[in-house]
């Protein structure tokens, strides 16, 4: 072609049909590009409408290339077929006898051919735009099902060891105890603790510290799997057993846990060594709460411990039970105090040498709304464990020096009043303006009143303590020795004491039964000796005459026990004091 | 469960697509009937639309043509859309076969069609990624895979920006991006303008892309001129984009109707 007419008068046509089809959507080409394409197809229809027999197929070519070559709109074919129609055949000089006959067909082929293009080219886009939209919303889903198995691994593990937190444990715990409660089943738990780590963390630092716990997380895990091990925080770890057959099961669960934590742990060269102690709980899932569970496997954990860890303990609901049962008494001592629901009975401390009633004990009782008036054994001991001792004390030595003052009037010799003073009690650096505030305030001589102290709490040696009671000695109250006899019973130290008297424990009474007894020569040595240091000696628990007899010859100097007479109200024994009944 | 905020969206095409709108205006069939009755609602608001999306779709092909002529052969290019017709790595890799490109595109959908059309082209890559997150997109292991930082680069920010208002600071972006850049690198700029543009006009597109995810934010020439901050603009600067190195003096005519200006910016040094 090149130079001939045709070519010539088809570059006029192609300019033509390019600038009709200018606008009708993007064609991704340059303009030159544009007429090159055009004019190849403008030479194949003149090529075609000058040949015998008309190759109708030529023009669902020239269709479908203009589709591929992207002019693929409605406006682009309107505007091919209206070109083609006004001026090829004017542009190419292709009069001919049937040409307009011709031209119809060709056309008809073209559009037909561009139509059937354009409608697969446009269902192909919408197959793949589709495609596309599902593709990015499985993706979307795929993103989010992983992001939320990621925050939720985050919001159920814990981020140091990798275990399962206390959520996902309690979440599987209560499910196992739900599973297991229907069939009868049983379950058990190991509550873990590792001994005195913090002596760790202390010596070696936080960071081994932390690396000796992920070392004992793996080592828990891999010993007791399949049993799920989750980290409660800190040292503390628990196990589940689900499906347990008895005891034993869990038993020897724990039993693998400790030995895995028995070998010492190498981290950044340093040897730790952890021990741990574990709760048992194994019971019949229906008869329990997960809470139950926890509970109990916490307070077995504790025995564990108080033991001297490294070991298991196995919970036992006996134990429990009084254990609640007294932490349920120290929790109510305040709400007691507040109500006024202790109360005072005194015992009588008599003289050895004529009956008479020389001082008196104060005894608390408790009057509890649902257990009844109950002796200080049951309730002291628990307030010394948990503090509550000192408010109690307190409570104790203000009314027993209120109602002290009240006998005054009553006799001519008013019996002097002894409180017993528990070692916190001493160890705490007010007692001293407690005690003269109160002698103050109720006006009660100082020698009216008596502080039992145990020998324990003089031994431990602490300077502040001997100070507070040289202090009161010097104010003129009384400081006994209680219980005297039972501790280390160290004379020596007496001597630099500020002490008045001696209580000498009631063992030693009880063995004067037998006539020239061990006890009997250990009662009147320690008499003597007493008596060499300047010190009353009074006999506690003493119980019959003959008693009572023995310990006069010996030059005991009171006594105090059944035999004067038992604890009661005060008036009781002021009552019996005026009408000069002997003790 | 409260979703914490890494995890992703979800799609959501019930809603129009800028991208798939301007498919439409191409004259493409990569849209849904949401995405046609948005454009159609555009092209009711200016009548013009499809033909402005048309002339910049043009100007994109010519700067890829002059860039690859100029000698870049890698691409960045940010807000691609739906690979329709005329896609950079068609248009780069006819010049320069070793051409490579990546595509970025916040919309899931046409990165999902992108990655459909670019399997098996090792020289062309799409991420998912934001125009407003730049150190996400330098960061991101498949624009590093496919991209050398210390040789020139041409990022093309092409009929996006107009998406991204002020307060999400452009200029912060583009200037992240720069700092990327080695010398003799690129940068090609388009956005709606409303120079010399109706402002009834101008609002009532406006309402039409507050139905997408990208409400429109138009610009002045001077606005779209200081995004080249750093750059030296190549002749003949920030123009009507039919204007930008026309093929024809024709083409270019009545070229402020094409309401998009564009530029190209080189990085000296
Ligand atoms: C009008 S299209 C432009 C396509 C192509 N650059 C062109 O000019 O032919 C705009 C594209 O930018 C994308 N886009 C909008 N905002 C974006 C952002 N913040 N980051 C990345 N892409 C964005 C849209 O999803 C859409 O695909």
């Amino acid at each position: 072609m090149g130079e001939s007419p045709e070519a010539a008068s088809g570059g006029a046509f192609a300019r033509a049909w390019a600038k009709a089809l200018w606008g009708t959507s993007y064609l991704p080409m340059t303009q030159a590009q544009l007429e090159g394409l055009l004019q190849r197809l403008t030479d194949l229809l003149a090529q075609t409408l000058r040949t015998e027999p008309l190759d109708l197929r030529v023009g669902h070519r020239v269709a479908t290339e203009l589709v591929a070559a992207h002019i693929a709109s409605a406006e682009a074919l309107g505007r091919t077929l209206e070109v083609i129609q006004l001026r090829l055949i004017r542009d190419l000089d292709l009069a001919g006898d049937d040409v307009s006959d011709r031209m119809a067909r060709l056309l008809a082929a073209v559009a037909t051919g561009y139509a059937r293009a354009l409608r697969d080219r446009t269902l192909d886009e919408q197959e793949s735009i589709r495609r596309a939209a599902m593709t990015a919303r499985a993706e979307a889903e795929l993103a989010l099902r992983a992001s939320e198995a990621r925050f939720r691994h985050q919001a159920t593990h814990d981020p140091l060891t990798d275990l399962p937190n206390r959520t996902l444990f309690a979440e599987r715990l209560a499910a196992a105890v739900d599973a297991a409660a229907g069939g009868g089943r049983r379950v058990g738990l190991c509550f873990l603790d590792l001994d005195r780590f913090k002596r760790i963390n202390d010596s070696y630092g936080h960071q081994i510290g932390d690396r000796a716990l992920v070392a004992a997380a793996r080592r828990l895990s891999r010993a007791v799997e399949p049993h799920l091990v989750a980290r409660l925080g800190g040292d503390a770890f628990v196990i589940l057993v689900e499906r347990s057959t008895g005891t034993g099961d869990v038993v020897a669960v724990a039993e693998a846990a400790l030995a895995a934590l028995a070998e010492p742990v190498l981290v950044d060269g340093h040897d730790v060594t952890i021990t741990g102690s574990v709760g048992i709980v194994e019971r019949r899932a229906a008869d329990s709460s997960p809470d139950d569970l926890m509970r109990a496997a916490g307070s077995t954990l504790n025995w564990a411990k108080t033991a001297g860890g490294a070991r298991w303990a196995l919970y036992d609901a006996e134990r429990d039970d009084q254990e609640q049962a007294r932490q349920a008494l120290s929790a109510a001592i305040p709400t007691g105090l507040e109500r006024g629901e202790f109360f005072l009975d005194y015992q009588p401390l008599a003289s050895l040498h004529d009956g008479s009633l020389l001082g008196v004990e104060a005894l608390v009782r408790w009057r509890h709304p649902q257990l009844g008036v109950l002796r200080p054994d049951t309730f002291i001991g628990l307030a010394e464990e948990t503090g509550l001792i000192v408010p109690l004390g307190g409570w104790v030595l203000a009314e027993a020096c209120r109602e002290a003052v009240g006998w005054t009037a009553a006799t001519t010799r008013p019996p002097y009043v002894s409180v017993n003073l528990a070692v916190r009690q001493v160890r705490r650096p007010g007692l001293v303006q407690e005690v003269r505030a109160l002698l103050r305030r109720t006006g009660l001589p100082p020698d009216r009143l008596q502080l039992e102290i145990t020998e324990s709490t003089m031994m431990s040696g602490a300077e502040e303590p001997v100070r507070a009671l040289r202090t009161l000695a010097d104010l003129g109250v009384r400081i006994a020795i209680d219980d005297f006899g039972t501790g280390y019973s160290n004379l020596a130290y007496l001597r630099d004491l500020p002490v008045t008297e001696l209580k000498v424990a009631g063992e030693f009474v009880r063995g004067l039964r037998a006539p020239e007894a061990a006890d009997e020569r250990i009662l009147a040595s320690l008499v003597s000796l007493a008596h060499a240091l300047n010190l009353t000696v009074t006999a506690e628990g003493v119980e019959t005459g003959g008693q009572a007899d023995r310990l006069r010859a010996i030059g005991c100097d009171a006594g105090q026990g059944w035999h004067f007479g038992r604890p009661a109200p005060a008036e009781n024994i002021l009552a019996r004091v005026k009408e000069g009944a002997p003790c | 469960m409260q979703r914490p905020d890494w995890a992703p969206e979800t799609i959501d095409v019930e809603r129009p697509s800028v991208a798939r709108m301007y498919d439409y205006y191409l004259g493409g069939s990569h849209n849904f009937a949401v995405d046609r009755a948005a454009a159609q609602a555009m092209v009711a608001a200016v009548p013009e639309a499809p033909l402005m999306a048309q002339a910049n779709r043009a100007f994109l092909r010519r700067a890829v043509q002059y860039l690859t002529a100029a000698g870049i052969r890698q691409f960045l290019d940010i807000g691609s859309g739906i690979p329709t017709v005329g896609n950079v790595h068609e248009i780069a890799q006819r010049h320069a076969p070793d051409s490579r490109v990546v595509y970025v595109d916040v919309d899931p959908v046409a990165v999902a069609h992108s990655r459909e059309i670019l399997a098996g082209n090792d020289s062309a890559t799409v991420v998912q990624e934001d125009l407003r997150h730049p150190e996400r997109i330098l960061a991101h292991p498949d624009v590093r895979a496919m991209i050398d930082f210390d040789q020139p680069v041409a990022v093309l920010v092409v009929a996006v920006l107009h998406f991204v208002p002020d307060d999400d600071r452009p200029a912060e972006v583009l200037r992240a991006l720069r700092a990327a850049l080695a010398p003799g690198s690129y940068l090609v700029l388009s956005q709606a303008s409303d120079d010399g543009r109706d402002e009834a006009e101008r609002a009532e597109a406006e309402q039409v892309y507050r139905r997408t995810d990208s409400p429109l934010w138009v610009r002045s020439r001077a606005e779209l001129t200081g995004f080249f901050d750093g750059f030296e603009l190549i002749e003949p600067g920030v123009v009507w984009v039919p204007q930008w190195r026309p093929e024809t003096p024709e083409s270019a005519e009545d070229a402020e109707r094409a309401v998009f200006l564009g530029g190209v910016g080189r990085l000296g040094g």
